[in-house]
Formats: C-alpha cells, structure tokens, sequence
C-alpha cells in the first residue's frame, strides 16, 4: 500500500491573530505554527494502515519553507518520506489552483490512496482531496471515520453523516480519502522517531517550476477580520418541567446540540 | 602461642565446599559488572569513609521515628551480628595461631563477656523480627519474600535458621565449659549459666553433636549467604561507598544533541533510557541488589498510601529479579511491560519520601525517570494526557500551550509596569516568573504580590517576557530529555544575552532545574527561592511588615524545596514574621516527612485513574490542624491545594495562599 498523507501548517490553535494594517492578511512573526488537526489523524491512520498491511507512507505538504517542519515532524512520527511543495505565497492560491499543483507533483507516484485531513483550520475549505481524487482519476470518499482494507483493490470507509449516523462504503482503490478528526489517537513523536527523521529523504519541488498551467486564482480574498465575540445569557423562566421542556427545545432546535 | 583447637579433617573439606558453593551462589550479583558505566560517582574519599562509618555501621537512616520498633530490632540483629562476625574473626584466627599476641582468647574475660553479650542481642532481634513478622504483619512488608532472590528459606525462614544458629552458638559454649572447666568460664556469662543446666559427664557425651550442629548450620549459613536476606549485609556497604549523597535524585543527563549531531550514531539499536535491566549502570543494578525489602518507600509513598499502583521498593525488587535472572549479564528481555507496567512508572511524583527514608541510600527517582525515558524518548508513549502538554511545551514553550507572546499578559492586564531585560539588559535581580506564574490565574496573584514586594524594597529587577521559556521540569521528569534540553539550552542563551547578579524564583521547580540541572549544560547561576529571598527583604529590613497577629497558618513543605533542597526554616521564618511567632500549627507529615501534594514529576499533567487523590489526602490533612491558611511556597502546591479546597467545598473555612501574598498583604505600603 502506497499512501500519501497531505499535510498542512497553520496557525496554531491558541496563536495570537493580528491583522496587518490593509486587513489583507494576518502578522506571520507573532504565529506559532504547528500541523493542521485533521491531518494529524490522516498521518495517524496511514501510519496504522502501513503497519498492519506493509508499504510506504509518503507525507506531502504545499506552502512556505517553514511547511517543511510538518513534514519532519510526520517524518518523526514514522513517515517514510517527504514531499515538498515549496511556494512562498501559498495563501494567494485559491483551492482549485492548489489543487493543481498537487495534481502535478503527485501524478507520477501512482499513490494508492491519498489521505488528507477533512478540512484545514485555517483557510477550512474542505476540498483538496477530493479535487484531487477528480484530477487524478481516483474514487473518494469524505468524512471518514474508519477504514478498513478489503484487498489490494478496495478498501471500505466508515463515513459520517448527519444526526449522527454512520455509513460503511466500499471504494475501489486508487482512492482519495479526508480523515475526520478524532478516529484515532495520534502517536508522540520519539526522540528515537527524531533521530530517524534526520535520515529520512524529503524531495522538493519548486511550485513554479510545475507545469501549472490553467492554475489560475478563482477566487480572490477581499478583506479580512477577526469575528467580534458575542456573549449571549437567557434567562429560562417558569416551573422545572417547564424550564426543561423549553432548555430541550433549545438545545434540539437552535443550538442543534442533538 | 595459645593451644589450638582441634577440628576434625572432615571439617575442612565441608568449608571448602562451602565456599565453592557461595561464590557460585555469588554469580548473580556479579551481574551488576555488566551495566552501563556510572557518571554520578563520588569524588571524596574521606566523604565516603564517613558515610561508611555514619550509615553502614552505624546504620543512621535505619533509626526512625517512624519506624521505632524496625529500628529497636535492627539495631539488636545488626549489633549482635557485627559482634558475633568479630568474634568468629578473632576466633578463627588465634585457632590458626595468627596474631595470638594481640588477639584476646576465647575464655579472655572482656572477650567472652561481649561474645555472649552478641549473641543475645541476636537472639532479642530476631525475637522481635519473628514477633513482628507473625503478629504485627506491617501492611506493606512484603511476605512472599521470594521476589529476585530465590531461596527457599523466604525472609521468615531466614530469621528461623538464624535463631538456630544464635542457640546452637550458645549450646556449643555451654558444652565446652561444662566439659572443659576453664577458669574463666564465669565470663561467658550465658554460655557458662547453660552449662551449669547438665552435668559434665552429659556435655562431654554430647558436646561432639552440638559442636557439629553448630558446625553444618554455620556452614549453610554461608553457603546460602548471597541468596538470602542477609547479602544485605554485605552489599549494603558496598552501595554506600559508591553513593554520592550529594548527587541523590539527580538526574543523569543524556546529551541528545550531541547524540543528534552524531553521525555515527546507530539509531536502530542505540538505548534511550532503560527498556532492559542491562541499559541501567552498575551503581543503579548494585541500588537493587542492595533493597533490603524494608518496605520503608512503599509505605510513605504518596501514590502508594492513595492506592495507585505504584511500590517504588517493588520497582527496585523487580529490577533486582531481572539482574539476577540475566544469563550474564545478557538479557534482551523487556523490563517494562512485564515485570514493571507502565502505570506503576507514571504514578510517581518524584517527590523523593521514598529516598528520604531508604535506609541504605537507594538512588529511586533517577531510576524511574531513566525507564520513563525508554516510554517517551524510545517507545514514544507519554501518558496521553501528558503527551499533550509535552507538544505544547516543546511549541509554546509552556506546558499550558498558551501562545509564547501572551506570557506578561498578567502584568498588562493588571496595568503593572514592570522592566523587561530587552530593555533594561541588565538588573541586580532577574524575575523568573514560570509558566505557572505567567499564566494560571491563581498563580499569576502571586507574581503580582512578588512584583508590589520587589518595588517595595526598591529591588532593581527585571523579567524576561516574552524570551522565558519553561525550564523543562516536567518534560524532565515525564522522561522527555529532548524536549528539556531544548527548553534549557534556549534559556541559558537567554542568560548569557543580559547581565544580572541573580534569578529570584517563587516556583521550586523552577528552582531546582536552574540551580542543578543547567549546570550540566554550563550554566551556574545563583538561583534563590522566594521564600530565601522574602525571608531575607525582612531581616535586613528592607520591608517592613504590619504584623497583626491574626489567624493561624499550617504550611505544606514541597518536596522540591524540602526534600530536594532542604528548604525549610526560610518559609516558616516568613511565615512567623508576617503572621506572629505563634501562629505556625505543624501537620503531622511536616518537614521532610512531608506529603507530596500529587503534582510534581508531570502528574500535574496527566491523571492516574486509580486510587484517591494525592492532594485531597493532603489538604485534609492540612484542615484538620484547623488553621485559617495553608501556606504553601510552590507554585504546583498552591494550585494543588488551592484546587482541592474547593473539590472539599472548603472555601469558606480556610483560605489557600503562597508566601508572597501572605507577605504583600502585610506591606505597610501597596504601590
């Protein structure tokens, strides 16, 4: 089994967000970094996947030179290779175009599967992996919560749906698959899986110099800002089976908590 | 020359299948020569000699008041034993017409006298051993008695063999004074009252069995010496010699990134930490070869006594048992996993009661820690929870993941102005706030008193901000050397960026790493606990303190100040100053017998799910002494305790507070 994992850096969940004066984009210096949520779950079920099945673990990851840390970092963990997509304004690049430039790095290694996280925590769009499963002519499926590996050729995928049910759907390989967070617990990086990294290769690629024609932006950011907290109390008045009667038709309807 | 005693031929052949038979029983031990070669060596031989004196014969940490009676009886075996070993030293060589000139014979008065003087005081330990073994069954003493040593005697059978050696001694004397009438006969005072019991005739008839009685026990004694619990005897000098008390429960440090930047490094098959008995050093092996099995540690435990799974004098035992079951010293068996799980190496505090009390100066937590490390830096399998708080400490350089630019947030929010060395580049006093004291809330109020204390005596201090990153105590202790390395070579680089004369810290942690384990990375810096350093401000008067003598304060020792830096008068001196002479109510684990408040080696990180918690079992301890305030002077304690006061719902009834504000709300003057 080939698999690769793609693997994107974003702001860390608890970084400082500041703005830069024309509100066009955020203060880089103040960011710490660190590997996108879900893809750390993609990483982890490939990981699992080679370990129960055998084959090569190949972590990808588009963007600036810091990107490269994502990939040492799943390096560390048991990646058996990287593959880096060096593109300094990667933010300008909406998601097809990116989906692109995958499309050209990655369609001469005849992948398996290709694992990608459900969606990135910071631009969150949702759909790389299956603009690539489109591009290179690859079943998909989104959302997964389990896999399993019937044979060489299929494999079968726990889907989420809506009002939490489930779906188990079988895929002809090769297929495109976005892992949702939380089906698998992701491993410590060991001083030992460090040591290793160090001698693990990642090849680079120059995104300019991929045959990216038709690459071109859709899509164009217009401004951005930082969404003001509300904080929002309402008082639920009346006897108790009445305040729970009302607390449960709040929670089902407008917070949609069930 | 004195006459010689005549011992039959036969005599001598049992010898020396004896000996042969001991040093074969002896092949296990040597096993320790297979470890790994030992850094923590002592460097005094004079320092040594003095332990040897203070803690092998006269067995100073064996007398305790916690364990009164163990030591009562220790003190009679270990006496009666030594005078009994030179005895039958002096004994064997006059026999042999050595030295006759200046050794005492058997019948010398003063000799005779304190020979049977030993032998009683074996008989009376091994009288209470039996006692205490059958009737008063302390919980934690182990009975199976077989764990790593193998004998079929177990710990019972051994004082039993003993006590037939002790009375066969005695019978043996008794038959040959009744036999032989020697003029001093009188002086074996207990050998010579016996021999009156039969009539001379009767000990000449049967004086030849008792003498081999005496004989083949002795023998056997010998012969299965290494196997029993009596190799202590032996090994326990040997563990004292190489023991350097001043390096107990440091850490030993792994270099990694001389092992990164190592090219020839085989990574594959390179040991980090202890997975296999073989990766500890021969001092950590001769360490538990030297367990006498006391069950001191296990008993005043903290995770032990809250019913975890963890009995640090197993641990030892277990590695013993893996020693001695290496066929020389080979052994590719896994340790953890199987004779030790992973639990019971995660319940540790590091809390140090468990060295505190070892009578025979075993090195537990760098033990521990140095098999934490196989978990996290080989295996890569942290605690999950810990696992967290690792990542978020190597990211953000805290382990509460909070982003590094946010660290002198509590000043600002406060609207305290207070002098960063990126400007000021060099102060009197550097401010080492912590992760603890820069971003949990309850903690930050302490920072805040410190700072109100600092301007009031005029101190010129500066913090680092933004450039402070944790010391990398917990990863440490969770067994995460690289993380803790990164964390200290980034801060000492810091150091050598400004000038200052020394780092003022109100967290022991923090405390303990900068004063003893960034000198390993060659930082020496004069580190004072605030407790010192408060301590200090009001004896020279450079603040004064309104003492209203209102409400009584117990304090709570940290093991990290206490037992790890014998930090103890300082905070209590505070405390009575700003509180009234009197107003100290001592709970009973006071000092360093102090109960660790469940924080300290990571596990405020992560949580074991058995047994109570450590720091409710404290901090009932600490309302029972019905004080108004508990006291504490560690940032990890007061979060502890702090957080168990309301757990208790106690909120009303006592109020938690550090030093530091204990003192600031004293201040005659708030700035």
């Amino acid at each position: 089994m080939k698999i690769c994992v793609l693997m994107k850096q974003v702001p860390d969940n608890d970084s400082a967000i500041i703005l830069s004066n024309d509100s066009s984009s955020i203060k880089l210096n103040d960011i710490t970094w660190c590997t996108n949520e879900s893809d750390t779950y993609a990483l982890e079920e490939a990981l699992l996947m080679k370990e129960a099945h055998g084959g090569e673990v190949v972590a990808c990851s588009f963007g600036r030179e810091s990107s490269q840390q994502v990939i040492k970092d799943a390096l560390a963990k048991g990646a058996d290779r990287g593959l880096y997509i060096s593109e300094e304004e990667s933010d300008g690049f909406d998601i097809l175009s990116t989906a692109k430039i995958f499309t050209q790095a990655l369609k001469d290694e005849n992948f398996d599967l290709i694992f990608s996280g459900l969606q990135s925590n910071d631009s969150g769009n949702a759909q790389l992996g299956l603009l690539l499963a489109e591009m290179l002519n690859m079943s998909h499926a989104a959302l997964v919560m389990g896999t399993e590996v019937l044979n060489d050729t299929r494999i079968k995928v726990k889907q989420e749906l809506e009002g939490g049910w489930f779906q188990w759907t079988e895929l002809d390989l090769p297929a495109s698959i976005t892992i949702q967070s939380g089906l698998n617990k992701p491993r410590y990086a060991s001083l030992r899986g460090i040591m290793m990294m160090k001698k693990k290769p990642i090849d680079i690629f120059d995104s300019s110099q991929i045959d990216s024609t038709g690459s071109k932006n859709k899509i164009f950011l217009d401004k951005m800002y930082i969404p003001q907290k509300v904080k929002e109390t309402t008082f639920i008045e009346g006897t108790p089976d009445e305040i729970a009667s009302k607390l449960g038709d709040l929670m089902i309807n407008d917070i949609k908590v069930f | 020359m004195t006459e010689m005693h005549h011992i039959p031929t036969v005599f001598y052949i049992f010898a020396l299948v004896t000996i042969l038979y001991t040093i074969y029983n002896f092949r296990r031990f040597f096993g320790i020569f297979s470890g790994k070669p030992e850094s923590k060596l002592p460097k005094s031989f004079l320092t040594q000699l003095n332990h040897l004196f203070r803690y092998g014969l006269l067995q100073r940490k064996v007398f305790s008041n916690r364990f009164t009676y163990a030591g009562v009886m220790h003190f009679f075996l270990a006496w009666g034993f030594f005078i009994l070993l030179f005895a039958t030293t002096v004994d064997f060589l006059t026999a042999r017409g050595i030295l006759t000139k200046f050794l005492p014979a058997l019948d010398t008065p003063w000799f005779a006298f304190i020979n049977d003087l030993g032998g009683l005081m074996l008989i009376l330990g091994l009288i209470l051993a039996i006692f205490r073994r059958t009737s008063q069954k302390p919980e934690k003493l182990p009975n199976s008695s077989l764990s790593g040593r193998g004998n079929l005697l177990g710990d019972m059978g051994i004082l039993i063999f003993l006590l037939l050696l002790a009375v066969g001694g005695f019978l043996s004397e008794a038959a040959r004074l009744g036999a032989d009438q020697p003029q001093f006969a009188a002086f074996s005072w207990i050998g010579y009252t016996l021999s009156k019991a039969l009539s001379s005739e009767t000990w000449i008839a049967i004086k030849p069995v008792i003498w081999w009685f005496h004989a083949i026990t002795s023998l056997l004694f010998i012969a299965v010496f290494p196997m029993t619990k009596m190799f202590h005897a032996f090994v326990v000098f040997l563990n004292i010699a190489f023991t350097d008390q001043g390096k107990r429960g440091l850490l030993r440090p792994m270099h990694v990134s001389d092992l990164l930047s190592d090219p020839d490094a085989d990574i594959e098959n390179i040991s980090l930490g202890v997975g296999n008995v073989m990766d500890f050093t021969w001092k950590q092996l001769l360490d538990s070869a030297s367990c006498t099995e006391c069950a001191r540690c296990t008993t005043l435990c903290p995770a032990a006594q809250t019913g975890k799974p963890l009995s640090p004098m197993k641990i030892i035992t277990d590695i013993r048992s893996a020693l001695y079951n290496t066929d020389n010293g080979k052994s590719n068996d896994k340790l953890i996993g199987k004779l030790i799980t992973e639990t019971e190496l995660w319940s540790c505090t590091t809390c140090g009661a468990c060295m505190e009390i070892c009578p025979v100066l075993i090195d537990h937590i760098p033990t521990f820690i140095d098999m934490r490390r196989h978990l996290v830096l080989s295996e890569g399998t942290p605690p999950e929870m810990a696992g967290e708080s690792l990542e978020k400490t190597a990211q953000n350089g805290n382990p509460w993941g909070f982003p590094k630019s946010k660290r002198l947030k509590w000043a600002e929010d406060a609207g305290l102005d207070i002098p960063v060395f990126a400007e000021k580049k060099s102060a009197d006093v550097l401010y080492w706030v912590g992760c603890a004291g820069s971003y949990d809330p309850r903690n930050q109020e302490v920072s805040k008193a410190m700072i109100n204390i600092f301007k009031n005596a005029g101190i010129d201090f500066a913090v680092l901000g933004t450039e402070e990153s944790c010391t990398g105590d917990s990863a440490r202790r969770m067994g995460e050397e690289y993380i803790f390395e990164t964390m200290a070579l980034q801060n000492i680089e810091i150091f050598k960026k400004y000038s200052f004369n020394k780092i003022v810290t109100q967290c022991p942690h923090c405390y303990h790493t900068l004063t003893h384990e960034y000198q390993d990375f060659g930082a020496n810096l004069e580190v004072v606990h605030h407790s010192e350093f408060l301590n200090e401000l009001i004896n020279t008067g450079k603040i004064s303190l309104e003492n209203n003598d209102e409400g009584s304060v117990t304090y709570h020792d940290a093991c990290y100040l206490g037992r790890h830096n014998q930090i103890f008068d300082a905070p209590r001196s505070v405390i009575k100053k700003s509180r009234g002479r009197d107003s100290i109510i001592e709970m009973p684990r006071n000092l360093q017998n102090s109960f660790c408040c469940g924080a300290g080696g990571g596990n405020m990180w992560h949580e074991i799910n058995e047994g109570d918690r450590i720091n409710i079992n404290r901090f009932d301890e600490a309302i029972q002494t019905n004080a108004a305030t508990i006291a504490t002077a560690c940032s990890f304690c007061l979060i502890m305790m702090d957080d168990a006061m309301k757990v208790q719902g106690k909120e009303q009834d006592v109020e938690v507070l550090d030093l530091a504000e204990l003192v600031n709300s004293r201040l005659k003057i708030q700035i």
